[in-house]
């Protein structure tokens, strides 16, 4: 159910260490590129570099990759519909003959800009969670001042979803075997609200417990974590000119094909 | 209803962030107050926030680039106070977003106000109100659940409809609103039942902290104190 989660490949990819701010870095910038882009064509030529960067640079399988784009894919082909369909005004190009329902150039173009900005901003977001472990991104979360304690009970937060998926797991495999899930639907229901209300129970049970013995050896509000950080000085000049030469390059691209339309 | 990345145009997501931000810093200085005065509260806190990117990670594609999912906003609302959860839904955004694909980091502002401020007041307000009106807890939490959830999905068709008031605002407001209804009406009821269950069985194991929180009164404590507990009553018949 959940054994191939992707916290796995952030750990092991091949560009694990590679300085984590010159990865934030790339994907946060390439991002708003993406984002500010009036045309569709620098969205989607970004998604389509990250996603060969994501793929044969950072080494992540293609199968669970395609696994994961396709949830974005679904809900940006859904947005792309609707859109088309009705968020245009103007004349129709294509009519579905019933309900009086039609596509408009202005719907159409609309609908794929925000397609396109979709999936280059998901690529950007995946380069991210695919390639840096949560706790690295924490580490430069902290280094931006962000408040600590907060960071505190988000590294919590973090352990405790962990648990509860563990939880959530060992109460549904304990409910399989009883035959929980396979006595009809209404067996059905009863098993998954048994099992959605005590993941909360289970997971603060064993989060008080370790609290506790958290407390029990000295700890004061504080988790001292020992690992040496990379630092936002450690990126070779070499890397800082070609992300820089990049970006430059996608946003001339996004100032000479502002205007450009599908149709 | 989180807004997918690279939805919104840029400038509505400079305007959220904008609004959000007030209510997270709010929220960050209520967190160092609660952590320092009752630090056994870090847990219960933590698992609330936990209990939110659980219940926001399962979704169902909704309207365009949004999705219908239970909230759990509510409960973490009423025990910690609104601006606690405008906090907390600011890492858990963020996770989902890294790590399911689900929301983004530019719509993060969008997403926090909507889950974050909006719903977490209206549950707050929700509770305040049922109780002034001699509710039981279990009525309120029930309300304040489902007044958290609906208020989020109210903000979430705002944002949509304001960046995309085509033809005009209200009627794509009222366009979302319907679609939202089919998915979200069955979830958030099912999601308030369930908060319900969860606060009863915080009141039965640890009223102290609640009592702590002032979420409920401590006579109302020691009655489910005595219903439980194994020890021996408290008033011990005189010996002859």
């Amino acid at each position: 159910m959940f054994e191939d989660f992707l916290d796995r490949y952030a750990q092991s990819n091949a560009i694990r260490n590679v300085n984590t701010y010159y990865k934030v870095l790339f994907g946060i910038i390439t991002m708003i590129v993406s984002l500010v882009s009036t045309s569709p064509v620098i969205p989607l030529t970004i998604f389509i570099l990250v996603s060969f960067i994501i793929l044969f640079r950072a080494k992540i399988p293609a199968k669970f990759y395609l696994k994961f784009v396709t949830v974005p894919l679904t809900f940006a082909s859904i947005t792309f519909i609707f859109m088309a369909f009705w968020f245009g005004t103007g004349s129709y190009i294509y009519t579905l003959g019933v309900f009086n329902l039609g596509v408009t150039v202005s719907g159409f173009n609309l609908g794929f800009l925000v397609f396109a900005r979709m999936m280059g901003g998901f690529a950007c977001l995946a380069f991210l969670g695919l390639t840096t472990p949560l706790p690295e991104i924490f580490s430069v979360l902290e280094d931006f001042k962000f408040p600590e304690e907060l960071l505190e009970i988000t590294m919590l937060m973090y352990r405790y979803v962990f648990i509860s998926i563990d939880e959530a797991l060992r109460m549904y495999q304990a409910q399989q075997t009883r035959l929980g899930y396979s006595a009809g639907l209404k067996k059905y229901y009863q098993s998954m609200g048994m099992l959605i209300a005590n993941i909360f129970i289970r997971t603060w049970t064993i989060g008080e417990k370790s609290y506790v013995s958290m407390q029990s050896r000295c700890y004061n509000g504080k988790l001292n974590t020992m690992d040496d950080h990379d630092s936002i000085k450690g990126i070779p000049v070499r890397n800082l000119v070609v992300l820089l030469l990049f970006e430059f390059v996608l946003s001339v691209g996004v100032y000479l094909t502002g205007s450009f339309r599908v149709l | 209803m989180h807004i997918a990345e690279g939805f919104l145009p840029w400038y509505w997501c400079v305007f959220w962030y904008a609004l959000a931000i007030p209510f997270i810093y709010h929220g960050v200085l209520q967190i160092r107050k609660i952590r320092k005065e009752h630090p056994e509260m870090t847990p219960l806190l933590a698992v609330c926030g936990a209990f939110i990117f659980i219940m926001s990670s399962l979704h169902v594609p909704s309207v365009t680039g949004s999705s219908s999912h239970p909230t759990g906003n509510g409960l973490g609302a009423v025990f910690f106070g609104a601006t606690v959860i405008s906090a907390i839904c600011v890492p858990i955004l963020v996770f989902q977003a890294l790590v399911l694909a689900h929301g983004g980091i530019t719509t993060l502002g969008a997403n926090d106000f909507s889950m974050g401020v909006v719903g977490p007041f209206c549950a707050v307000f929700a509770w305040k109100i049922a109780k002034k009106f001699g509710a039981g807890y279990g009525v309120a939490i029930f309300l304040a659940a489902f007044v958290g959830d609906w208020m989020t999905y109210v903000t979430a068709a705002t944002e949509l409809g304001m960046a995309f008031p085509v033809p005009t605002f209200a009627a794509a407001w009222v366009k979302m609103m319907i679609i939202y209804s089919y998915t979200q009406i069955p979830i958030s009821i099912a999601e308030s039942f369930l908060t319900v269950i969860i606060f009863d069985y915080i009141m039965r194991s640890r009223p102290d902290l609640l009592v702590t929180l002032k979420v409920i009164k401590a006579e109302d404590a020691s009655r489910y104190d005595d219903e439980e507990s194994d020890e021996p009553p408290k008033k011990v018949p005189e010996a002859n």
